[in-house]
């Protein structure tokens, strides 16, 4: 606990701060060119200097260096304190006039108007080596002629906080200070572009003057880190919330990109946090966990339309998928519901095109079955958040549900245009003068029969639903199948839509097949009944005719365990035998036929018991 | 060379060896080694010695010694004679030979070759006679007589290395800083801490390691003391370090040495060489248990590296740029452990003070520093006396003597016979004192009082001719190149100040302007981060204090009264006493003076460049200046 006193008024502290950090939290404000919370502290532009009485004496200190002591007695607006205030900002004003910051400080503290002169260079110090020539924004000087002394970049008011931040925190040190004195100015070493620089933008986003190009210390355009939820129409910080409705709602760190990985420093955000809720040492944890039932709810992946190329996805700019409409006309996207074209005009006119990657030969013959009723749902959208003309291009209108057919028909009211027919191309190749600078859709109208040229300023793709990439892996842990569409195979389509042929192994949702946010909650909730069903009963009822080893035949050679469709067969390393579940034997009887020593033998079918079957049937003649 | 000593034991008989092979009562020719002299072809009258000797197969009979600067450097190549201790000065090549022939072997002494004094015109021929040398009190200095330098068996000879003996077998740490504390010395370097107390703070802190370092940095323009140390006594230096190693439980030291010293550095190498094969360097010192080695650290040609916290960051590599101290050198220094850093000429002091103990320290000097060594300033102090005085070099006097002791008794007054205006002390950062300051005793706190400070101990002396803004702007000039740059007040205010001063030089400046220097110059005073700027306004503040009519003469006036700022001054060729000699006008080196022989000349005053010359030569005084 210190006890000192600033402007009058008694102040407690616990920690071992420094003055500016009591002060600051006591609500004095002392005003600071180079210090920051990120920063330990550096004490060079002194505009934080205050008046300390301690044991008898007086003096002068930087506020920021200065670490409380007990009975400390602080000024931090005496007219000592103001007047050397009042100076430091001429004299930095005499270096950078333009500067925003330091005008507004001359405001603040009262200073009218510089009294000093732009610095001029001393003749008799001039060597003549011409080293100011060589740097960029110096004017060339013929030798005999005064040099105009450095003033740094235009704004740069040498705070360092660059320089600290890049050195000490970010542990990059890709800028330095150069030359002493009236030279001094940030630059990289030798003047030359930086190959250390890794293009965070740290340098610029703490420089108070705006004085940093980051070209100009590495010539490469930053690499951004693109949304995966924005679907790369925005970018992300390498610690990011994933998503407003996130699930915990906390960020995450992504380890391949956060310099505290790269290099060991910044860890800014772990400084910042008030509740010291970041650990930077976390480490992936692997937990095994027993279980009995499983449900596989793991969803689904968009068609990528780059498979689709006459569509221009990946081509034309303004072709865009539905997903990424869907954040455009979000409030919370990234561009805050505005729809606009990528150069930010807006629209005058949508074609909204379906079944792309869906009832295709080309790619995927199945229906994706949601694509109508959300094509059905931008078109709407589209139609008020923009003046724009919306066309929709369909083969079907698939609307079954509740009020979905009805919504159709109100879009019809509305004035969206429907034109059924496969959609052949788009295009931007023009034909006449309304099809310049437009995406041109090739189609042929169905019903009016004919082929159409619409020219419209942005497509949507309707991009359908496809099983995951890794389905087949994920079907092999789990010992299921696939249909030959690649979703999980259901034991029976119309009576077990949620049981695998796996007991105890379920299904829920797109997984499973294309299906909407009503069908598959309440398959969910199907599926989470079974399970429970099993969980709760705590035993299984299975038919008697399971298989079964004998041990003392059993020779330990493992041909049987691969070939049971339903891993009902384990290995015993301790007794090298091996072993059947009984609850996963459902008596199909493989491994029996199979076993070359004759070691399995499967209940109900057994020799004796065949023999006898055999002897009654003969019976009868 | 001898093998490495391993006891004290071992160190005295090797000592009693040196001296058996000397015999005091012999004549030794010493000629000064010192880098002034050896400007003046100093080395080429040793030579000449030496071939001299050869010629008259004096070889084995009489000694040669080059030694470190004897401080009679206005005067050099300085020769001595002993035993009977003659002075010659400005000797050359080919005085040797005649030096040799007469004096050496006729015992005949050479008038032409001693100093004459400038007021009875009588010939000075010892120390004891000469002025410069009677006023001193060469306690340190004096030793350069003797030494050698590169020789380690010279300091031997006249008591080296016994300090360390006693301190190492006599004497706990604990009672060498004591010893250090009671003796009252205060750092030469400028700032005049107390040395003992620094050496109890560091000895104090626990750490894994602990440095010494000595600061040879030296940086003030007309400053050469401590160059002059290193190179003529460089073993007195690491006497010292060693004790304070030893005292504060140290193993590693640096000397910090400016790369602008090259001389300095190869003595103090070699010194250091010879020093680790007797094993008074290294480990396990003399036996005793306690090592210690040492590095020489060179700088990079900055004058605020000789500021401590940014000489450590350049020892460590970095750009030599301070830093706040909150937390003391003593407690996180060099690589944040604790390390003390002490001037070269307190170095030298600490063998003497071992050896003959606080008490005759505390005889010499100021004050009273019985409670506390802040209490006075005790010692003698090597002072750089340069300028417009008869007799530049090196002085050696105990605190407390004054200005006008130094610059009239043992500087022989002012050159040419001109007026003494002012005295700068303690380098660039030191305030300008003028006539009114003449009996100021000089010490460490009455010098802060008035304004200057003792610094390292520089004393430029200006006559009339000099002009104060003149003076300051130059100074200042100085402070801008080496300002490191870090705070703001420093950096922009030592330009600002040098305008200011350029424009009242150049007639540009109005009252205003003297109102805003003055400010400014506290400003810098009270926010620099550094001593380099806090210091700085010095020269300003000075100047104003105590010269103000000649900034006001600049301002109302439009006149410079030294007649020094071009744009101030204008000469001008009184007809009625000029006669035509045409003396200006072949001197001129504008070409600006007309006339024919034989008429009054006329100065064209567009080509006039101001330089003065047709003032200098005019023996007439035709010539006046505005």
């Amino acid at each position: 606990m210190v006890k000192l006193v600033i402007n009058g008024k008694e102040i407690t502290t616990e920690k071992e701060n420094t003055v500016l950090e009591v002060a600051r939290a006591a609500g004095i404000d002392i005003p600071t060119l180079c210090s920051h919370e990120s920063l330990p502290p550096y004490g060079s532009c002194r505009f934080c200097i205050v008046e300390v009485n301690q044991r008898g004496r007086t003096r002068m200190q930087t506020s920021c260096t200065l670490p409380v002591a007990e009975g400390m007695e602080i000024k931090t607006h005496s007219e000592r304190v103001m007047k050397i205030r009042r100076i430091l900002v001429e004299l930095m004003l005499a270096r950078c006039p333009e500067s925003e910051v330091l005008r507004n400080m001359a405001r603040e503290i009262g200073v009218p108007h510089c009294r000093f002169e732009r610095v001029r260079g001393d003749k008799s110090l001039c060597h003549t080596c011409q080293a100011c020539t060589l740097v960029e924004q110096m004017p060339m000087h013929a030798p005999a002629e005064v040099p105009s002394t450095f003033v740094g970049r235009s704004g740069c008011i040498l705070c360092g906080m660059c320089v600290r931040l890049c050195d000490d925190v970010m542990k990059i040190g890709a800028l330095g200070f150069e030359g002493r004195g009236m030279r001094r100015r940030v630059t990289t070493p030798f003047r030359e572009p930086s190959e250390f620089c890794i293009t965070c933008g740290a340098c610029t986003s703490i420089c108070p003057t705006g004085a940093i190009e980051l070209l100009r210390v590495r010539p490469q355009e930053p690499l951004p880190i693109p949304s995966e939820f924005e679907l790369g129409l925005a970018n992300r910080k390498p610690i990011h919330l994933p998503f407003p409705q996130a699930v915990p709602r906390v960020p995450v760190i992504d380890p391949a990109t956060c310099v505290n990985f790269m290099t060991g420093g910044c860890k800014v955000c772990e400084d910042n946090c008030q509740v010291q809720a970041i650990d930077h040492t976390q480490q992936d944890r692997i937990q095994e966990v027993d279980v009995g039932t499983v449900i596989v709810a793991t969803g689904f992946k968009t068609f990528d339309p780059k498979r689709t190329p006459y569509y221009g996805y990946g081509v034309f700019p303004n072709v865009y998928t539905a997903l990424e409409v869907e954040r455009l006309v979000n409030a919370s996207g990234p561009t805050g519901g505005e729809v606009t074209l990528r150069d930010g005009r807006a629209p005058k006119s949508i074609g909204i095109i379906h079944c792309v990657g869906s009832r295709d030969n080309k790619t995927n013959r199945w229906c994706s079955r949601v694509c109508c009723m959300y094509s059905l749902k931008l078109a709407h959208l589209l139609k008020e958040h923009t003046e724009a003309e919306l066309y929709n291009f369909y083969i079907d209108m698939r609307t079954p549900g509740k009020s979905y057919d009805e919504f159709y028909g109100k879009l019809l009211e509305e004035r969206v245009h429907f034109i059924r027919g496969r959609v052949g191309e788009v295009t931007d190749w023009a034909m006449t003068p309304e099809e310049e600078g437009k995406l041109v859709i090739r189609v042929e109208d169905t019903l009016a029969g004919f082929v159409r040229r619409i020219p419209v300023d942005m497509v949507v793709l309707s991009t359908g639903l496809e099983p995951q990439a890794d389905a087949q892996e994920v079907r092999r842990l789990f010992n299921m199948s696939c249909g030959s569409e690649g979703f999980f195979l259901e034991r029976h389509p119309k009576l077990a839509p949620v049981n695998t042929f796996t007991d105890g192994v379920f299904l829920a949702g797109a997984c499973q097949g294309p299906r909407d946010i009503p069908d598959t909650v309440a398959q969910a909730g199907a599926a989470a009944a079974e399970a429970m069903v099993l969980i709760d009963k705590g035993y299984v009822e299975q038919e008697p005719n399971t298989a079964y080893i004998l041990e003392q035949e059993c020779s330990g050679c493992k041909s049987c365990i691969p070939l049971c469709p339903y891993t009902a067969i384990a290995f015993d390393e301790a007794k090298q035998k091996a072993v059947i579940n009984e609850a996963l034997c459902k008596g199909c009887g493989t491994c029996v036929a199979s076993c070359p020593s004759g070691s399995i033998a499967q209940r109900l079918f057994e020799d004796d018991e065949v023999f006898s079957e055999i002897k009654g049937v003969l019976a009868y003649e | 060379m001898a093998t490495r000593l391993t006891s004290c034991g071992e160190l005295a008989a090797y000592r009693k060896t040196v001296a058996a092979k000397r015999d005091p009562n012999r004549t030794c020719v010493t000629v000064c080694g010192g880098t002034g002299c050896r400007a003046c072809q100093g080395l080429d009258v040793a030579a000449a010695f030496r071939q001299a000797f050869q010629e008259h197969a004096l070889e084995g009979k009489v000694d040669l010694r080059v030694t470190g600067c004897l401080g009679f450097c206005e005067h050099g190549p300085v020769v001595t004679l002993r035993p009977k201790g003659l002075i010659y000065v400005k000797v050359t090549a080919a005085d040797a030979k005649e030096i040799v022939e007469k004096t050496l072997l006729k015992g005949e002494e050479m008038e032409r070759l001693f100093i004459k004094d400038p007021q009875t015109k009588k010939r000075l021929r010892t120390r004891e006679e000469i002025p410069f040398y009677k006023h001193q009190m060469p306690v340190i200095f004096g030793a350069n007589f003797d030494l050698d330098p590169q020789s380690i068996d010279d300091y031997l000879y006249v008591g080296g290395y016994t300090a360390l003996v006693k301190a190492l077998t006599t004497m706990t740490p604990e009672l060498v800083i004591d010893e250090v504390t009671k003796s009252g010395l205060r750092g030469r370097g400028g700032a005049g801490f107390p040395t003992g107390t620094k050496w109890a703070s560091c000895r104090k802190v626990e750490s894994n390691g602990k440095y010494i370092v000595c600061n040879a940095d030296e940086g003030d323009p007309g400053a050469y003391a401590n160059r002059s140390l290193m190179e003529g006594n460089p073993h007195s230096v690491l006497e010292g370090m060693i004790i304070a190693s030893y005292a504060i439980g140290a193993h590693e030291g640096f000397i910090y040495v400016r790369a602008e010293y090259p001389l300095a550095v190869e003595l103090l190498a070699k010194a250091i060489e010879d020093a680790r094969a007797l094993g008074l360097l290294g480990k396990n010192i003399l036996g005793t248990g306690h090592s210690f080695d040492l590095e020489i650290n060179r700088g990079g040609g900055a004058f605020v590296c000789g500021e401590s916290t940014a000489l450590m960051a350049s020892i460590e590599g970095r750009a030599g740029e301070p830093r706040a101290k909150h937390i003391h050198m003593v407690e996180r220094g060099l690589w944040d452990r604790p390390t003390v850093l002490n001037n070269v000429e307190t170095w030298s002091n600490i063998p003497l003070i071992v050896n003959r103990g606080s008490q005759w320290f505390t005889a010499i000097g100021t004050g009273d520093v019985s409670k506390t060594p802040w209490g006075g300033s005790k010692g003698t102090k090597i002072f750089s006396l340069v300028g417009k005085v008869n007799n530049t070099g090196l002085v050696e006097v105990p605190m407390g003597a004054t200005l006008r002791q130094i610059i009239y008794d043992i500087g022989g007054g002012i050159k040419g016979g001109k007026k003494f205006k002012g005295v700068q002390t303690g380098g660039p950062s030191g305030g300008i004192l003028g006539v009114q300051h003449l009996d100021l005793p000089i010490d460490y706190d009455q010098l802060v009082e008035v304004g200057s400070m003792m610094g390292s101990g520089g004393m430029i002396v200006m006559d009339e001719d000099t002009c104060m803004v003149d003076f300051a702007r130059y100074f200042l000039a100085f402070l801008e190149d080496e300002s490191c740059g870090k705070c703001t007040p420093c950096r922009e205010g030592v330009v600002q100040m040098r305008q200011l001063l350029e424009q009242i030089g150049a007639g540009k400046a109005t009252m205003a302007h003297l109102d805003l220097l003055q400010d400014l110059a506290e400003v810098v005073r009270d926010a620099s981060l550094c001593q380099l700027g806090v210091t700085a306004p010095n020269p300003v503040l000075t100047t104003l204090a105590y010269f103000r009519e000649e900034y006001e003469a600049h301002i109302r006036n439009g006149k410079c009264p030294a007649g020094v700022c071009k744009a101030l001054v204008s000469y001008l060729i009184d007809a009625e006493k000029c006669n035509g000699c045409t003396m200006c006008a072949r001197n001129c080196p504008s070409g600006a003076i007309e006339g024919d022989k034989k008429q009054p000349h006329k100065i064209v005053l567009e080509k006039c460049s101001k330089c003065g010359i047709c003032y200098e030569v005019c023996k007439f005084h035709a010539v006046a200046r505005n």
